[in-house]
């Protein structure tokens, strides 16, 4: 309390000599406070005479020549423009767009993401890199190779779907890719198209297939795959080209 | 930055106010003016609102550091008296400025900065770097001793 008062004192003592100087709200408390005080009153009259005095104190006319010469003194004008031709905005404004476009290439690289797309990328590069002879010969449709898959590796459901049955087959291996996953790749004379067989991607908590409905495309380096996904096993055609390249094998399901 | 900082008459006011002597006054006035306009030149003028003043402030500090100075001594203080409005009346504003001009500083910038009006009390001590106590304690104190020398300078007003 003490000090409450001490402070209006103070603040008192500093009181603005004209109103135009309006003071923040404990100033106004103060003045509220002093209001009708002979002192104050006194206090005020003496300040405003003596600032009454230095509003006479005249300027020399080489000073007042400052006054007219308003561009010496620019107000700094503040402009977009300006602000814009800044090299620090300028810098921080290309690093922004920067962060900006990779977030956005990101986002939509990932837009078309389900489980499986990573390997299913990894496999578009393996099968951009393969060789006929790296393959088993094998002579037959391609629907019909499940039977070896199950009978030769223990592979369980790895068939290729009815749409891409009926091709005829170059070749086909099984290999395990870097985390040991069972791989089915199939080599078919149709467009010279491969065909992957790979595990579905599953739940690391309850071991789940994680689904996803119908085909998705994946695209790397040029190839473009159409996965989907049947009895916890992703198939996966691949072709060199564009999604119009696959889009007609896929448009007409086969019984 | 708003007009009313840069209220260029205040300024050379206040360039009086701190020395008291219209020629020096004016040289500092002038030497603030021409570096602000070097700076303006290279857009390199402060953000702060009233740099000019902080400016003059340091250039008038500077110009009177050199100069004789007065044997300090314990002036005498009086009352603000009810007729001290028509004693201050009768002052030319040049006896003022050598009696404020006299203070010693931080008292004679606080006197000048309050009495130009300008500035509102924040202003003041973010301007000449005080404490409210200080800011309110060099004012009273100032007030007191104009008047003992209002006094001493018109008695027979003093008196009614």
């Amino acid at each position: 309390m003490l000090s409450l008062m001490r402070r209006q004192r103070f603040l008192l003592n500093c009181a603005p000599i004209s109103a135009n100087q309006s003071g923040d709200r404990s100033m106004r408390l103060a003045l509220s406070r002093a209001d009708g005080s002979v002192e104050f009153a006194n206090q005020q009259k003496f300040d405003r005479a003596v600032s009454g005095v230095v509003r006479l104190i005249p300027i020399p006319a080489e000073s007042a020549e400052w006054f007219s010469e308003k561009d010496l003194l620019p107000v700094s004008n503040w402009t977009w423009k300006k602000m814009v031709r800044n090299p620090a905005v300028l810098a921080i404004s290309i690093a922004v767009a920067v962060i900006a476009g990779v977030f956005v290439f990101n986002f939509l690289s990932h837009l078309n993401d389900f489980p499986g797309s990573t390997t299913a990328r990894k496999l578009l590069t393996i099968a951009a890199s393969t060789r006929p002879v790296m393959l088993d010969p094998v002579n037959a449709e391609a629907g019909t190779l499940s039977d070896l898959f199950f009978m030769k590796h223990g592979l369980e459901h790895y068939d290729v779907p009815p749409e891409f049955a009926d091709f005829d087959t170059i070749g086909c291996r099984v290999f395990e890719d870097d985390e040991s996953r069972r791989i089915a790749q199939i080599w078919v004379s149709e467009k010279r198209m491969q065909f992957f067989l790979f595990p579905a991607e599953r739940d690391s908590k309850t071991g789940a297939v994680l689904r996803f409905p119908g085909w998705r495309y994946v695209h790397q380096e040029g190839w473009t795959g159409a996965v989907t996904l049947q009895s916890g096993v992703c198939f996966m055609a691949a072709i060199r080209g564009p999604d119009k390249d696959l889009e007609p094998y896929l448009a007409k399901p086969k019984e | 930055m708003p007009d009313r900082k840069q209220n260029l008459p205040q300024l050379y006011r206040f360039c009086f106010l701190m020395l008291g002597d219209p020629r020096k006054a004016q040289d500092v006035f002038h030497a603030t003016l021409r570096d602000a306009a070097q700076r303006a030149a290279h857009g390199e003028l402060p953000s702060e609102p009233f740099w000019l003043f902080r400016d003059a402030r340091w250039r008038c500090m500077e110009a009177t550091k050199t100069d004789l100075q007065p044997e300090s001594f314990k002036l005498d203080e009086h009352e603000i008296a009810p007729q001290a409005a028509s004693q201050i009346e009768r002052l030319d504003p040049t006896q003022l400025a050598i009696w404020i001009s006299g203070a010693p500083d931080p008292q004679r910038s606080v006197l000048a900065l309050f009495y130009l009006d300008e500035f509102d009390y924040h202003e003041i001590l973010d301007l000449a770097d005080l404490k409210l106590s200080e800011l309110s304690r060099l004012l009273v104190k100032g007030r007191r001793q104009l008047q003992a020398w209002l006094d001493a300078k018109f008695p027979q007003l003093g008196e009614v």
